[in-house]
């Protein structure tokens, strides 16, 4: 395979231009837009750590603030709000355990926090007994989305014994389409993101002998269009977050060669504001943080060169992830 | 925090702009505390109430004030009997007072979501939270004013489609409430002959509706168990299917909606796909009849387009499953030529091609 480079029509990565972006994000409080994202707060630290850990600036954002940010977002039932005063919900538990596993902060968890077992437990009580499905939160909604963030997060934990991981398995099984893709639930449309959270959830439950390989490979190959980028589903525009679904799922099932890596590569760093970091969805938009992991964690998983490498399964760095699971 | 469709601009603001940002930011922020110190005591009041609409209108993704909405609706508005559905209830005179306003309290929120909806429609906590107005509808509202309320949801997902024919939500969504009306709750029936048929008015649309076709393929064996198909039935329906698609194909083969959903009508006639058939009992040389009639259509399209990759691809594909319902080894017959077509119209995809043809060896 032809080690990855900047093509030469494209800006090299504009990397501390992204680091400085990452870290200004946090003082744009005269901004209304800050006050009006606070729902998205815990997902937004463990978006721009991510970018700066694949970007090789992992020490960028200091680690106690990090860690008393993420336990002042804890409830007595374990569960994580996006931020102090935020009801609990699952989205933000896993960017919570995914964080703090990144700062090697599961000690001060259970020390400062109220400690991974109750967190477990957390999780653990949202698993729908009878498909193996999971809730969000105490109001009842279920998505794949939901059902991998229990299994990412209860795995980095130690703790995916407290779920019944076989009827998680068969629920995502239920989620299959004819096309080889997977939606948010039976009977929904195959769609990248989905596609990731059931493809993702199988690898940390070990049962991707369960994929139909070839055929989810034909479709998330089909998604790069002419211009590199690739989409969440049949004839709709590519994105930069979409790109990383597509490609990491690809990688999971070992078929990213089936898709033109320079392309790829040439389209995310067309998607970056080489002036004042942070990627955007498509060339010549607006940057977010959101984008900005993915498009890191893209460039990453396609052996841009000096990034930390990225488990497509986790999208975190892999060293991090081999550290805690023991791989 | 993760913008979609914006243009790129340079932010200047001047001192005034920025002070009056600021000023904002202090409303908002106000608002905000002073529903968190309500919530906080854990006291649901109308007042709180009143500040959630407030809220909600300016910021619908605050999925914690959504929830203190509920919680006001359950403590201060809706009745308190709610574990028996409403059918139940024997006792008529406070029970149907109760329903009245529930109803009442229920339509009001319904409407309350529906400019926000209209305004952010791919806002997850929108959605769920009139799934859940209308799953308390059905506890607590007696069964034709519940089936009432489910039948209008239906009209407006039908709206939400025509204004975005792909909108995930509103697909995902519309399952859902044909689901529930089709339940013993609703006292429903099967809308799966009405949900058929307005899949083929979404496709008429336009053909190259994938969610519409994904929901085609779904309900198809439900269609013809319902209609107790026979064989024959069954038969002259698969060849209506593919007379549907094929004729699509015919002015654009290069719609991957068209050859995904040929791609399913293939899978089952070969019997290769997971779900049911639509024709469980063809024998194998039946199977091999439909299949090279495919193979000599798509053939035949290739008089008038001969770069397009998806024939191609189709050809190498089917003629494969060909020689595995013929039972024979080695390459399809043209292997080589069509490989070294998509190898020269698709190359994005060079290791895929690369990756079949070791296969086929």
């Amino acid at each position: 395979m032809a080690q990855a480079t900047a093509d030469t029509k494209s800006p090299g990565l504009a990397t501390d231009a992204h680091v400085k972006y990452v870290l200004t994000l946090d003082t744009k409080t005269d901004e209304l837009d800050y006050w009006m994202t606070e729902h998205l707060r815990l997902n937004g630290a463990y978006w721009g750590l991510c970018a700066l850990h694949f970007l090789s600036h992992p020490e960028a954002l200091p680690r106690k603030e990090t860690i008393d940010f993420v336990l002042s977002c804890q409830h007595d039932n374990g569960g994580f709000g996006a931020a102090p005063g935020h009801d609990a919900h699952i989205l933000s538990t896993v960017s919570a355990v995914q964080i703090l596993a990144m700062v090697d902060g599961f000690e001060e968890l259970d020390a400062r926090g109220k400690g991974k077992a109750v967190v477990g437990k957390f999780i653990a009580d949202l698993q729908n007994p009878d498909s193996g499905s999971f809730y969000g939160d105490e109001w009842g909604e279920e998505d794949t989305r939901f059902l991998y963030a229990a299994l990412n997060a209860l795995s980095l934990l130690g703790l995916l014994s407290l779920v019944d991981v076989d009827k998680a398995v068969s629920h995502v099984v239920s989620c299959a389409n004819f096309d080889g893709g997977y939606g948010a639930k039976p009977g929904a449309e195959s769609h990248s993101a989905q596609i990731f959270t059931c493809v993702a959830a199988l690898a940390i439950a070990g049962r991707l002998d369960l994929v139909d390989q070839e055929k989810l490979g034909r479709w998330l190959s089909e998604r790069q269009l002419p211009g590199g980028g690739l989409n969440g589903r049949p004839e709709k525009k590519e994105d930069v977050c979409y790109s990383w679904w597509v490609l990491s799922s690809l990688q999971i099932i070992d078929r990213v060669h089936w898709i033109d890596r320079q392309a790829l590569i040439d389209f995310i760093l067309g998607c970056q504001d080489p002036e004042k970091g942070g990627f955007s969805d498509r060339p010549g938009d607006m940057v977010d943080v959101w984008h900005t992991c993915f498009g890191s964690a893209g460039l990453s998983l396609l052996g841009y060169p000096g990034m930390e490498p990225v488990d497509p399964r986790y999208c975190m760095p892999k060293k991090i992830v081999a550290r805690i699971l023991g791989e | 925090m993760a913008s979609h469709n914006v243009a790129r601009t340079t932010r200047v603001r001047t001192e005034e702009q920025r002070l009056q940002e600021i000023e904002k930011i202090n409303k908002y922020r106000g608002l905000e505390d002073q529903i968190r110190s309500q919530a906080a005591l854990g006291t649901y009041t109308l007042q709180l109430y009143d500040l959630t609409t407030k809220l909600l209108r300016l910021n619908p993704e605050y999925y914690t004030v959504w929830n203190v909405r509920r919680r006001c609706l359950l403590s201060c508005l809706l009745s308190t009997t709610t574990d028996q559905p409403a059918s139940d209830t024997q006792d008529a005179t406070p029970g149907a007072k109760n329903q009245q306003s529930d109803g009442d309290v229920l339509q009001s929120e319904v409407a309350f979501t529906m400019p926000l909806l209209m305004e952010f429609p791919k806002c997850y906590w929108i959605w769920n939270f009139r799934q859940w107005l209308l799953s308390q509808a059905i506890l607590r509202l007696p069964l034709p004013a519940a089936r009432k309320i489910w039948e209008t949801e239906l009209g407006l997902v039908s709206k939400m489609l025509n204004r975005d024919q792909r909108n995930y939500h509103a697909w995902g969504y519309r399952r859902y409430v044909v689901a529930q009306l089709e339940s013993p709750e609703l006292d429903g029936k099967s809308m799966a002959e009405d949900e058929f048929a307005y899949t083929t008015t979404m496709i008429q649309a336009n053909l190259s509706n994938f969610s519409a076709w994904h929901n085609r393929s779904l309900l198809i064996p439900k269609v013809l168990e319902q209609r107790g198909s026979d064989d024959k039935a069954r038969a002259a329906f698969l060849a209506e299917e593919l007379d549907l698609v094929r004729d699509g194909l015919n002015v654009g083969p290069e719609d991957q909606s068209l050859w995904y959903y040929h791609q399913f009508l293939v899978s089952q006639i070969v019997g290769d796909g997971n779900g049911q058939s639509i024709t469980p009992a063809l024998t194998v040389d039946e199977k091999i009849t439909y299949l090279k009639r495919e193979i000599d259509e798509i053939t035949d399209l290739l008089e008038d387009y001969d770069d397009i990759k998806w024939i191609y691809e189709a050809l190498l594909e089917y003629n494969l499953a060909l020689n595995r319902l013929e039972d024979k080894s080695g390459g399809a017959g043209n292997l080589q030529t069509w490989l070294t077509k998509l190898r020269a119209l698709d190359p994005m995809r060079m290791g895929r091609w690369k990756d079949v043809e070791q296969q086929a060896k």
